[in-house]
């Protein structure tokens, strides 16, 4: 498999309190892959270091084939990237942005730019400087979208954005994905966003990467199992137990949550003297906020 | 590329280079005037006098230059401080190549006011019919006005260019320099350590000896 992003052992320290890494991740090429995370897990951060923006401690970094920092302006004739922050010249209009990024980035393609502005609906006299916070996103996208790239990064493009814009902004990219077959790497915090785009996932916390997978592999991998009578200890179960817990009333029942889960694993609770009442599908955000759970748990995930 | 950097580097500053051509434009003009040679009878003229106005209006063209390229300078990097220089660092071409579009954009914009200077000079001393021994220096002074603002502009470029923590470490070398020059005139004891630098600095062949040469539009 060949990754459009790879980082090697890469680790990086921002005063005394945030640490990152050492991370090893690896975006398959062609993948729309999620990078999710709570608020200041260290995705901005991971996203920064990618390309080249930060310096980091120790390790490397590969984007499509390039050595990041030291080939970062071939790299980003290939890469779009859409900040967290909008970092567009407030002085210029929309049309004269347009301008500029073009006249750097030779894939830049003109007619493209001119139906995305008509698609996203702005007007190509505003002052980016006086867009509201949807269209500053909306063009960002925009000129992510126009300059052709192999790899999209984006960095929680629809954060703060209403439901609206977010979807004209999800179409917009999952269209150029669909046509180019760019690779697509989003990072977002909105988990149940990411479950409808993505096909692959990297959960982050506290500067650590605590699962890459597939997004299938993560969404049906982890379930939430009712049980009855189950013994103190657990013994050796056939799958990962990552939370338990007493379930309500007396009736002895607990909620385990578990990742790797096959059904013909049902007779291990036969096997411990326990009842399995009953196997619960968690969705993504539920998934997450167990993985997160358990990752925080000393020597959990 | 370089087309495209001109042009936003040109709405950055505009105003200001409206301002600053109208103001070159004037000089000139208030010069000859202030000093008393449009006056058409020459019999009440007093040189000396005349002369000294006009060098003493001529400081206001190396004033002007700096003012020109500090503004140029400032205008070349304030839109790419306010976003961290995040765009400037995610297009594709190399930092250096960048600086020196900025660079060169800011340059060719110190062009138009240089200009203004320069018609300003011609306006004012094309038609004035002066005393034998006396010359005008309308060209001199424009093409020097050029050379000051370059040379400004350059060097708060260079300084624009930085970190907050860049400038304000320059400016905390020269505040010591000068404490401790003062300290030491305090104790008796006289380095010129600032008049050393100062010479340095301003006198040739010194980077900002340009600044002090000779402004005077009129001259003997």
């Amino acid at each position: 498999m060949s990754y459009a992003i790879e980082t090697h052992e890469l680790q990086y320290r921002a005063g005394k309190t945030f640490e990152l890494g050492p991370l090893n991740l690896r975006v398959p090429a062609g993948a729309i892959y999620g990078f999710l995370g709570p608020n200041g897990s260290g995705k901005t951060t991971t996203i920064r270091l990618c390309l080249g923006l930060l310096r980091a401690g120790r390790g490397g970094v590969r984007v499509l084939g390039h050595d990041v920092p030291s080939q970062a302006p071939e790299m980003f004739a290939r890469v779009g990237y859409v900040p967290e922050r909008p970092h567009l010249y407030p002085t210029l209009t929309v049309r004269e942005a347009l301008a500029l990024h073009g006249a750097f980035h030779r894939r830049w393609d003109p007619a493209a730019a001119a139906d995305l502005l008509d698609t996203f609906r702005l007007e190509g006299d505003t002052r980016i400087g006086r867009l509201s916070k949807g269209e500053t996103g909306k063009l960002l996208m925009l000129l992510a979208l126009a300059q052709r790239p192999d790899l999209l990064v984006l960095d929680e493009p629809t954060d703060g954005l209403d439901p609206v814009v977010r979807r004209d902004v999800l179409m917009a990219l999952i269209d150029f994905v669909s046509e180019s077959g760019a690779t697509v790497f989003i990072s977002s915090h909105l988990v149940h966003e990411l479950e409808r785009i993505c096909d692959w996932v990297g959960v982050m916390d506290r500067g650590r990467l605590v699962a890459e997978v597939p997004m299938h592999s993560f969404k049906n991998g982890i379930k939430r199992l009712r049980v009855r009578n189950a013994p103190a200890q657990a013994g050796d179960p056939p799958f990962v137990l990552l939370a338990r817990e007493r379930g309500d009333g007396a009736s002895g029942t607990e909620v385990w949550v578990v990742r790797g889960w096959q059904p013909t694993m049902r007779q291990y609770f036969e096997g411990i003297g326990a009842v399995l009442q009953d196997v619960v599908d968690l969705d993504l955000e539920e998934g997450f906020v167990e993985l997160l759970r358990t990752a925080r748990v000393p020597g959990g995930a | 590329m370089f087309a495209a950097i001109c042009r936003i580097q040109w709405k950055a500053s505009v105003t200001a280079l409206a301002l600053l051509a109208a103001l070159g434009f004037m000089v000139p003009l208030l010069t000859v005037q202030q000093a008393g040679f449009s006056a058409g009878d020459r019999r009440g003229w007093d040189l000396i006098g005349m002369l000294s106005t006009v060098e003493a209006t001529g400081t206001l063209f190396p004033v002007l230059a700096v003012i020109l390229g500090l503004t140029l300078a400032v205008g070349a990097w304030s839109a790419d401080h306010q976003g961290e220089h995040v765009y400037a660092l995610t297009l594709p071409v190399p930092r250096w190549h960048y600086v020196l579009l900025r660079f060169g954009a800011g340059l060719l914009l110190i062009v138009p006011v240089a200009v203004a200077v320069g018609a300003g000079c011609a306006v004012a001393l094309g038609s004035l019919d002066l005393p034998t021994g006396l010359r005008t220096y309308g060209g001199a002074v424009t093409l020097r006005f050029a050379l000051a603002a370059t040379v400004s502009y350059a060097a708060t470029f260079a300084l624009a260019a930085g970190t907050k923590r860049t400038a304000a470490a320059v400016l905390a070398g020269l505040m010591t320099l000068i404490a401790l020059a003062l300290i030491l005139e305090t104790f008796g004891v006289s380095p010129a350590v600032v008049e050393r630098v100062m010479n340095a600095v301003f006198a040739r062949p010194g980077p900002f000896e340009v600044l002090v040469g000779p402004w005077a539009v009129i001259g003997v």
